[in-house]
């Protein structure tokens, strides 16, 4: 179909991430933003749905602390899996490793994302503005 | 469309099986169609529901079971939809019932996971998730109804006491139910110490990885009037899906799928969910029993911790939810869970439901959930 041409896949929303920089996703007319991988709007149903990059900011909607993960990420537990709002509108899911305890990690938390080594994106807090301007 | 019967029904204890799914699966297949009044050889087509027959490096087990029934002649085909794979394939018989195409069918679900360990059967639950986007993340199942707990809890106020009522609750019933996986009472003090999962989901708050195996003969009552047991018609079977991830979703604490299905289930059958006898809903943690009454009417939104503290949802309470006990204490062995719990209802309808028999037998609801409630089906049931 010549209006799905020029779409990325999965594997580069992958490469994206793991090797770019950057986080690919998409944005439907209605507003809709997601990183996950579609032909039409899952919202709308519409076919106007352009590639965007994704900011990786935003703050945490929702989150648990997994204290049994799934064997890839063995190594790796406890963790939050979470899921932010993307300051430019839409969700992304993702976990952090620096979180080990429920009453490490609040909802409305600023995070963003850390491009890393480790599977999956990877989100760490935002850190507080003294330190942003810092460094 | 002709009036649709689940004319036989039948389970084997889940837990752990010795037999492969492929031999508990034909037993319970076979005790189905005997619990009916049939013989094998008068089932027309058989929908085999084992969505992870991986697990045992086995697919393509539907002409498998037909031929140790002795009907190798007879089509099959396998319907997956994770955890709701056998009440897909209930779907499935009833088109082709209803339909016309077809006079008997028999439904089967088995599954067989036990000879993994908790990290491997974990791992391959998480593959029924969005691999790329949810399970490549680092989430579990348990992560992933944590999550809406998590969101359930920060709208309704849902405490710990609720969630672990839903627990309490089931496990009782389960404690009557032969056929349950877990048949211990619990007290709220163990359930408050079993460990955390996934924040806030404790151990008593997930269902176990259970094997199991059960079946269901869907009839046209035009074609076999005359069944051995009392059997269920079929007022309702409406299938719907929501949005495979759960962040993509317009909210975090409802199924989008399951308010679908029951909006026309509870249309087509004419009935209202506080007017339903009883119910089997997907309780595969605490707190998708509380979601899924929320989402099929039965409470409004976050009232459903409340009711089940109550003892309104109790096997002799005004509403029973899980009289078997659910996935929670009778077990869920994933593709026999949703036919499962249609056994239950016809247990309960032909009043062979020993302890945990419920008054108001004349309507019953099935819930079954796949995966995070990208698919959901809604099964309402009446009497002759």
């Amino acid at each position: 179909m010549a209006d799905a041409e020029g779409r990325h896949s999965i594997a580069e929303f992958r490469h994206g991430y793991e090797e770019e920089g950057r986080l690919r996703g998409f944005r439907s007319g209605c507003g809709f933003v997601t990183a996950t991988w579609g032909l039409r709007c899952p919202r709308c149903g519409a076919a106007d749905l352009a590639e965007a990059t994704l900011s990786g900011r935003g703050r945490v909607a929702a989150f648990t602390v997994q204290n049994v993960p799934s064997d890839e990420f063995l190594n790796e537990a406890p963790y939050a899996y979470v899921v932010v709002d993307l300051e430019e509108g839409g969700r992304i899911s993702g976990w952090m490793p620096s979180v080990r305890r429920p009453e490490e990690l609040a909802l409305g938390a600023a995070v963003r994302w850390l491009p890393s080594y480790k599977p999956g994106v990877l989100f760490e807090r935002e850190p507080p503005p003294a330190e942003r301007t810092g460094a | 469309m002709r009036e649709t019967w689940v004319a036989g029904a039948a389970t084997n204890r889940y837990g752990k099986m010795a037999e492969t799914g492929r031999e508990a699966g034909s037993r319970v297949a076979l005790e189905a169609i005997r619990s009916a009044g049939l013989e094998p050889k008068e089932i027309d087509l058989t929908f085999v529901a084992n969505a992870f027959g991986i697990a045992e490096h086995q697919a393509h087990v539907g002409p498998l079971v037909n031929t140790a029934l002795g009907i190798p002649e007879v089509p099959s085909a396998t319907i997956e939809s994770a955890c709701s794979s056998s009440s897909a394939a209930l779907h499935e018989a009833y088109v082709h019932v209803a339909g016309g195409f077809a006079d008997a069918v028999l439904v089967v679900g088995f599954e067989k996971l036990s000879h993994l360990d908790t990290l491997a059967a974990t791992s391959y639950f998480a593959i029924g998730a969005d691999y790329p986007y949810e399970a490549h993340n680092g989430a579990t199942f348990p992560g992933l109804y944590a999550l809406m707990a998590n969101a359930h809890a920060q709208r309704y106020g849902t405490s710990e006491a609720e969630l672990g009522a839903v627990a309490v609750k089931n496990h009782a019933n389960g404690a009557l139910n032969p056929h349950a996986h877990f048949q211990k009472p619990i007290s709220p003090e163990i359930y408050r110490a079993s460990p955390v999962v996934a924040s806030p989901l404790r151990l008593y708050d997930c269902c176990p990885f259970s094997d199991g195996a059960a079946a269901v003969v869907v009839t046209a009552r035009e074609r076999f009037p005359h069944p051995a047991a009392e059997p269920l018609v079929v007022r309702a079977s409406v299938r719907a899906g929501s949005i495979g991830d759960i962040q993509d979703r317009s909210t975090l604490t409802a199924l989008p799928a399951t308010r679908r299905a029951a909006e026309r289930a509870f249309r087509t059958a004419g009935i209202e969910a506080g007017r339903i006898g009883f119910f089997e809903v997907h309780d595969c943690f605490t707190i998708a029993e509380l979601i899924a009454l929320e989402d099929l009417g039965l409470f409004p939104p976050g009232a459903a911790g409340r009711a089940t503290v109550d003892g309104i949802t109790a096997h002799d309470g005004a509403h029973p939810v899980n009289p078997s006990g659910g996935l929670k204490a009778k077990g869920h062995p994933v593709s026999a869970t949703g036919v499962g719990q249609v056994v239950e209802i016809f247990e309960q309808v032909n009043q062979r439901a020993g302890g945990r028999q419920v008054p108001r037998t004349e309507t019953a609801l099935a819930h079954n959930v796949g995966a995070t409630g990208s698919s959901c089906s809604v099964h309402i049931f009446g009497r002759r």
